[in-house]
């Protein structure tokens, strides 16, 4: 590729071509060799002096300069022919074939090679360059020295002249090779002779001045050197016919014969040392052609002059040419005498600074005038008008080159720091490639502060380049072919990218990918059409569709790709990246990866470090001009997919999708996603192994534990609840309100880990997001987990597009203990498998995002960078705010589960309630029977029942409240203890086997206002290795809720307790009672009895029969039964016994049945209240024991029993219902004398006017001596007389059980009713003064 | 003769943009070597060189000056990469130089760059055809002042795209008063 050195115009080319069979590295190494011969001193040049007809290029013998000689190895292209006299500079005089021959064969071929070759290059033998005869092959022999002396021999017989043989134990190669270089640049010089011999002739100066760019072909111009043909016989001047202006469309040749170059060769003047002889060759010349100007003829004696290394002459030609040129407003030409003069002007200053090895810093810019020289010749090109494509090609190049050279002045001056040897180094390095100074080799060296100081130091701004570059951009460079194009591009972009303009550079960069993809796409074309279509049908299964991007181009046919090649691909994909990243586009944001890897082996820290970028994405700052990213991506894409690269392909537009998404409107984004989908198929089918990595940021948000079903949750128990004894205090009671305003155990009772089965089933709940237009696909999604064994199938799924949804995960854990979930794994189709860890959002994990987060926010919009070193991948290497820097952990809490050992799992089988529903009547008993069965392959050891119901909740909440009283209190829990709706007999359980069934009963008992219930059975395997192991055993729950329905229908009001009435002892009551139906309430004792009565309201629709019964020693001894039809009301009155608690019964305090603490006494009774309270409440208790009250549907089954336990206990039934201190016993005697008191229905009927007794016995009952008092009451006591005392009648002392009569003579003095009542009072004994016992008797007096 | 604005937040993000076209004639001298441009392929990449080196505008029919060329019938996209690419000269520029006004800074196909760095380092760049220093200073200024009046809004931030349409209909009218 060409270099645009500066000094090109001064540069004999020398074309280095390979000749035979040689490898690469071999013509390199040799190429390098001959390379090493920059420059020649002229005075090393041997003078050739066989033929003194040409010698004025010859250097004097003591001459000062020295020739520059550049190596190509490539010729010029034939379309630059044109070229060949006004820039002869650009093609090579001379050729040396490199070849390698084993040792012991002959270098003879060679020779032929060589011609063949160049033949090969310029086949149409149209151009002057490279001249015939001027080339020469080194012939390297490759071997070892022993066998010297035959080589010896063999090269005896002398080689073809153009060959120059170096033999392999040669020492001083180089020697050798720099004199056959400069005997070569001999040659060439004395063709300059010639050839400038033949310009001056009048024909060639006709034809010099016949187009704008006219061509001298040389059809067999017999150089004075190409010994084979000195004299052709057939070489006759060729002239066109008379005309002096040659026909422009057609070649013109110009056929040197012997003849005109011998005239010529008499005219010309064979100094060697021209340079004084200017006026006599000007003159001299001025003769010959006349007819034609001779700018052109002046500046190509400079050029030649030039390329001699003699600067001296050449600028004067070229002064003179330029006169001559500029009042024949000859553009080019005078455009390219000055880009000679400008080229000359640096040659001298290099010379003369050789030997200085200093800058010369006499004028303050000594380049001023040369910039000016080239700046003028630019402005010449750019005005010159062209004619045809093929000439503006050509002139555009000039023009580009013209102010490349005129750049690259500044360039080189700039970089080397000013004008000095390193710049002339810069300038006049002919190498292959291009010339770097060591100001900007190294790296780092592109800073902004490296780059001014050398703008500061050699007084050129960059800017000032960057000016006079952009020159050469326009749309003329359209009229470039292809390879010129591209290597003025690319020279551009270099200069850009050295002086750190990298958005020109990419600028650049896209054009010249543009100039490169387009001939691949158009070599790839006419490829396509060159292929028959056997072949392609034959191939068709193989063949892809062209995936040419252009976008009207329909391609209906099959491309068939036969052997593709891959070269190169990767440098146009590196200069792609580059391009982009300068644009602040990540091509690489996903990566590619080389193989498939296992993602398990990415450690933890990378993970870590990972899932901190995706939390803090958000506070990306825009970067780059998104407009221009979107439209790059889209042709980056195109670019990579014309290669084809297909896993680029989808590297680049998964990594736009990732880092552009806000940007891409929905098509681009389903296009790219698209695109991306289908190349990774085709990559795939093609065998290619690179992998993509996931790329769709972050799609897992949330792992959690989906709840395990209720029948399957398992509760973790120690073992020791087991063997510890009962507690006395029932669960229903427990746990009312928390006294503590902090419970550390109930903070920590939220947070332990779930518990889970082995072997079963569990669910995790995915959320998943997809921020793109389109739906993504997961190929792959599986939990990440640690600890136990954990088996899972991976899924296949598609998240909808722009969503956010759950995905359930399902697996199964083989092994107890502890179960992590890291995260998930998730793969794209055709990508590598990723794993995103999800912590638990524990308190410090939110603490620390939101840290991290806060201080990012505090950064975000402020900006010490800008331009391209915002962008976020500049940031590396930088220092971070320290205040900011949040430690970064290295391990993180996840979601955990306890695996626990297979447990045992019940069902419900079957039930007796139908539809789950239960209808009680009001304090109905029934039960129901539960068949429970064992599914799992554990037997069920232990099992227990609890019991819910509607009533609890309301009891419970009203008892954590408090203010209840304390005998309310104790009713709401005597109802939840004692009355529950459900209970079970415990006895019932026994163990489960495997698929074995069994059956509980379960009590009901209808409660007004329950609704509904539960029964929870808990069971357990406990007789196991592992539970013992561990401690602890694992409870599992089948609740089986029930509907209830109680209906109200029996009401019980106004209890009341009297005194028994004194028609008891009438023994005719008695009979009749003893006979009748109610004959169990017939009284043995007359004596210690009350009367019980309640009243019974039938509030329902049925009869229902009451039974009222007295309890004796536990069971009904004696009962009432009436039947109550609905809407009516009865009372049943039943004697029951009289009371009597113990003294210390009765002062205790109302107990609570629940072992609730911190229970206030709130009562504010006095002492004497409350004992009154006390002895009510007692009373009551042992009063509701002794009676029993039962209902039974009239007609059904149905029964319950009736409580009375809402009925209140007053003063006046206590007092009924107590037991008396004493038994009074009054009876009415007559004197002994006379008959007995007639007694009629329990009534004694004395006589009026007769006195009789009244006596009354009191026995002491209690276990103590008290004294007692007797009140006898007389009613109407007008009518009576009596003899003593009534009232406070002292008994005295009575031992207990004691025995004492009193006897008070009364006698009744009318007819009549009388009523005798008699009260034993005991004295002074406090606790017994209530304790009053009566007794009364009746008497009728009837008139005789 | 159009006009390309472009406002830049300090991270090359346009923040706002504005193709004003002048009804004042271009006044254009397009190079002969830009003429009779060839077409070498009609891949299109060839397409993507086309337009960037600024062939698809000079290649327009180029017969009416100014109303024929109304919709810039330049490709917006490469607008946009010579406003991107003339950042390197005005970085280069403004550190050197505390002018908030640079001239004429660059140039490229045919294109004048001017710009106007705010203190706060926002770039308002001007594509612009002919040279009309005082016009595009006075308009800067206008635009400047708009935009501290859109900045005081305290959910502006530096990297806010400008979507008011107030502040547009303001940069319109100034462009038309002084471009």
């Amino acid at each position: 590729m060409d270099t645009n050195t500066f000094a090109s115009l001064a540069q004999v080319q020398i074309l280095l071509v390979p000749v035979g069979a040689i490898p690469q590295a071999t013509f390199e190494k040799y190429a390098s060799g001959i390379r090493s011969f920059e420059t020649i001193r002229l005075s090393d040049i041997p003078a050739d002096h066989k033929d003194e007809q040409a010698n004025r290029f010859m250097p004097s013998p003591l001459s000062t300069g020295s020739l520059q000689i550049r190596f190509p190895t490539h010729p010029p292209p034939q379309t630059h022919l044109p070229l060949s006299l006004l820039r002869p500079s650009h093609f090579p005089f001379a050729v040396i074939g490199i070849a390698s021959f084993p040792q012991g064969s002959s270098p003879d071929p060679l020779a032929a090679q060589l011609d063949a070759v160049i033949s090969d290059m310029f086949p149409e033998r149209k151009g002057l360059w490279p001249l015939r005869g001027v080339r020469r092959v080194l012939a390297f022999e490759e071997g070892d020295n022993q066998t010297q002396s035959d080589d010896q021999n063999q090269n005896t017989a002398p080689p073809p002249p153009s060959v120059s043989v170096i033999p392999s134990f040669m020492n001083n190669k180089k020697l050798y090779i720099g004199t056959l270089v400069a005997d070569l640049c001999s040659q060439i010089l004395t063709s300059f002779g010639t050839v400038a011999a033949s310009l001056e002739s009048p024909v060639g100066n006709e034809y010099l001045n016949s187009a704008l760019m006219p061509q001298l072909l040389l059809e067999d111009v017999p150089l004075p050197l190409s010994e084979g043909t000195p004299s052709r016989p057939d070489s006759t001047i060729s002239l066109p016919p008379s005309s002096s202006q040659p026909e422009f469309s057609r070649p013109f040749t110009l056929s040197a014969a012997p003849g005109t170059l011998k005239r010529t060769s008499t005219t010309t003047s064979p100094y060697r040392q021209s340079s004084l002889m200017i006026p006599a060759a000007k003159k001299r010349i001025s003769t010959i052609g006349m007819s034609s100007p001779l700018g052109r003829l002046y500046k190509m004696l400079g050029d030649f002059y030039l390329l001699s290394g003699r600067t001296e002459e050449a600028s004067k030609w070229y002064s003179e040419a330029i006169t001559v040129l500029k009042s024949n407003s000859d553009n080019i030409w005078y455009a390219s005498t000055l880009e000679g003069l400008a080229t000359a002007a640096v040659i001298d200053a290099w010379s003369a600074g050789q030997g200085l090895h200093s800058s010369t810093a006499t004028a303050k810019e000594p380049w001023g005038h040369i910039g000016e020289k080239l700046g003028q010749a630019t402005a010449l090109y750019h005005k010159t008008s062209t004619p045809d494509f093929e000439t503006a090609s050509l002139l555009v190049y000039l023009y580009c080159l013209c102010v490349l050279r005129h750049t690259s002045l500044y360039f080189a001056i700039w970089s080397a720091k000013g004008w000095g040897p390193l710049a002339f180094t810069a300038m006049l390095h002919p190498g292959p490639k291009p010339y770097l100074p060591p100001t900007l080799a190294h790296d780092g060296s592109r800073d902004w502060v490296t780059l001014e100081r050398l703008s500061h130091i050699s007084n050129v701004s960059r800017s000032t380049i960057s000016s006079i570059l952009s020159n050469l951009h326009g749309p003329w460079l359209l009229h470039l072919g292809p390879r010129e194009r591209i290597a003025v591009l690319e020279s551009t972009a270099s200069i850009y990218s050295s002086m750190g303009f990298k958005r020109k550079e990419a600028f650049i960069l896209r054009e010249v990918l543009g100039s490169l993809m387009d001939l691949i796409v158009c070599g790839r074309d006419e490829d396509g059409m060159s292929q028959p279509n056997g072949a392609a049908l034959q191939t068709g299964g193989l063949g892809i569709h062209n995936m040419t991007p252009g976008p009207n181009q329909s391609w209906g046919g099959v491309g068939v790709r036969l052997s593709e090649s891959v070269r190169g691909n990767e440098s146009i994909l590196f200069v792609l990246k580059y391009l982009c990243r300068t644009l602040g586009i990540n091509l690489e944001a996903v990566k590619l990866h080389a193989a498939p890897e296992d993602p398990s082996s990415i450690s933890d820290s990378a993970l870590i470090t990972q899932y901190e970028q995706e939390e803090t994405e958000v506070f990306q700052e825009p970067f780059g001009w998104p407009e221009l990213q979107v439209g790059i991506i889209r042709e980056a894409v195109a670019v990579a997919e014309a290669l084809p690269d297909y896993p680029s392909v989808a590297q680049f537009s998964l990594s736009a999708l990732k880092t552009l998404r806000p940007y891409l409107d929905a098509d681009d984004q389903d296009r790219l996603h698209a695109k991306s989908v289908e190349s990774l198929r085709v990559a795939v089918r093609r065998g290619d192994q690179r992998c993509i990595e996931y790329w769709s940021g972050k799609p897992v948000l949330d792992v959690t534990l989906a709840p395990l079903p209720t029948i399957r949750l398992p509760i973790e128990k120690p073992l020791g609840m087991l063997s510890s004894k009962d507690n006395s205090v029932p669960l229903l009671l427990q746990g009312g309100t928390d006294p503590f305003l902090y419970n550390p155990r109930r903070a920590q009772a939220g947070k332990t880990t779930s518990l889970v089965v082995q072997n079963e089933p569990l669910e995790f709940l995915v959320t998943l997001t997809n921020p793109y237009v389109f739906d993504l696909e997961l190929q792959h999604l599986s939990l990440s987990t640690s600890g136990v064994q954990f088996e899972t199938q991976p899924m296949h799924y598609f998240i909808p597009a722009n969503s956010t949804m759950d995905v359930v995960l399902t697996g199964k854990p083989v092994e107890t203990g502890t179960l992590t979930v890291r995260g998930c794994f998730v793969q794209a189709p055709g990508g590598l498998m990723r794993e995103f860890i999800l912590p638990l959002n524990t308190a410090e994990e939110v603490d620390r995002i939101t840290k991290k987060r806060n201080s990012l926010a505090c950064e975000f919009e402020r900006h010490k960078y800008w331009g391209i070193e915002s962008f976020p991948w500049q940031k590396a290497g930088r220092r971070e705010s320290t205040q900011m820097a949040i430690p970064s952990i290295s391990s993180f809490k996840f979601l955990q589960c306890k695996v626990v050992p297979e447990q045992p799992l019940l069902r419900i089988r079957r039930t007796t309630i139908t539809h789950g529903a239960l209808m009680l009547y009001d304090g109905e008993r029934s039960s129901i029977r539960l068949t429970i069965e064992n599914i799992s392959s554990h037997p069920v050891d232990f099992l227990r029942l609890a019991f819910d119901d509607s009533t609890q909740g309301p009891a419970q909440r009203a008892l954590a409240e408090g203010d209840l009283s304390v005998f309310d209190t104790y009713e709401m829990e005597y109802k939840l203890i004692n009355a529950p709706v459900f209970s079970w007999n415990p006895e019932e359980v026994k163990v489960i086997a495997p698929n074995q069934n069994l059956t509980l009963t379960v009590d009901c008992f209808g409660k007004v206002g329950c609704t509904n219930g539960t029964v929870h059975i808990s069971y357990s395997y406990t007789e196991r290795d592992e539970s013992k192991e561990s401690g602890m055993f694992y409870v599992r729950q089948v609740s089986y809720p029930l509907a209830v329905t109680v209906y109200h229908m029996l009401e019980c009001h106004a209890m009341d307790i009297a005194p028994f009435p004194s028609y008891v002892n009438n023994a005719d009551f008695h009979g009749r009672l003893k006979s009748g139906k109610r004959k169990d309430l017939a009284l043995d004792d007359s004596w210690g009895w009350c009367l019980f009565s309640v009243e019974v309201r039938n509030a329902y629709g049925l009869p229902f029969d009451v039974t009222f019964s007295r309890i004796g020693d536990g069971k009904a001894v004696a009962s009432t039964s009436t039947t109550i039809p609905p809407g009516s009301m009865s009372r049943i009155i039943l004697p029951i016994r009289k009371i009597i608690l113990p003294e210390e019964a009765i002062n205790k305090p109302i107990p609570t049945l629940s072992d609730r603490q911190f229970v206030v006494a709130k009562s504010d009774l006095t002492k004497a209240e409350q004992k009154v309270q006390q002895e009510l409440f007692w009373y009551r208790e042992e009063l509701l024991k002794s009676i029993r009250g039962e209902w039974q549907e009239t007609g059904g089954v149905r029964s319950g029993v009736l409580s009375l336990r809402d009925q209140r206990m007053t003063m006046h039934m206590l007092e009924a219902v107590r037991l008396e201190a004493a038994k009074v016993e009054l009876t009415l005697v007559s004197r002994e004398f006379e008959e007995p008191i007639l007694m009629v229905g329990g009534r004694y009927m004395p006589l009026p006017n007769q006195f009789v007794a009244l006596r009354a016995r009191v026995e002491n009952l209690v276990d103590e001596p008290v004294v007692f008092t007797l009140d006898v009451d007389v009613d109407p006591s007008e009518s009576i007389v009596f003899e003593g005392i009534l009232s406070d009648v002292p008994l005295g002392r009575l031992e207990a059980n004691e025995v004492r009569d009193f006897c008070l003579g009364i006698c009744f003095l009318s007819s009549g009713r009388f009523e005798l009542s008699a009260q034993a009072r005991p004295f002074g004994i406090p606790h017994l003064e209530a304790r009053t016992a009566r007794a009364s008797i009746i008497a009728t007096i009837v008139d005789s | 003769m159009s006009h390309h604005l472009f406002l830049l937040s300090p991270s090359d993000t346009p923040l706002y943009s504005l193709t004003h076209q002048s009804l004042k004639p271009a006044q254009t001298v397009t190079s002969p070597l830009a003429a009779n441009l060839p077409t070498w392929s009609t891949s299109a990449f060839a397409g993507t060189l086309t337009a960037l080196s600024g062939a698809s505008s000079a290649t327009q029919p180029s017969t009416g000056s100014g109303p024929t060329r109304v919709g810039g019938g330049q490709d917006r996209h490469v607008i946009q990469m010579i406003a991107n690419a003339s950042l390197d000269a005005i970085e280069d520029v403004m550190r050197k130089d505390s002018a908030m006004y640079l001239k004429a800074v660059d140039k490229f196909n045919d294109w004048t760059v001017s710009a106007f760095v705010t203190p706060g380092n926002m770039k308002f760049l001007l594509l612009h055809e002919s040279k009309n220093d005082e016009g595009i200073r006075t308009f800067f200024m206008d635009v400047w002042e708009l935009y501290v009046k859109t900045l005081a809004n305290p959910f502006h931030s530096a990297h806010t795209p400008i979507r008011s349409a107030v502040f547009d209909a303001r940069v319109r009218a100034s462009a038309k008063k002084y471009l």
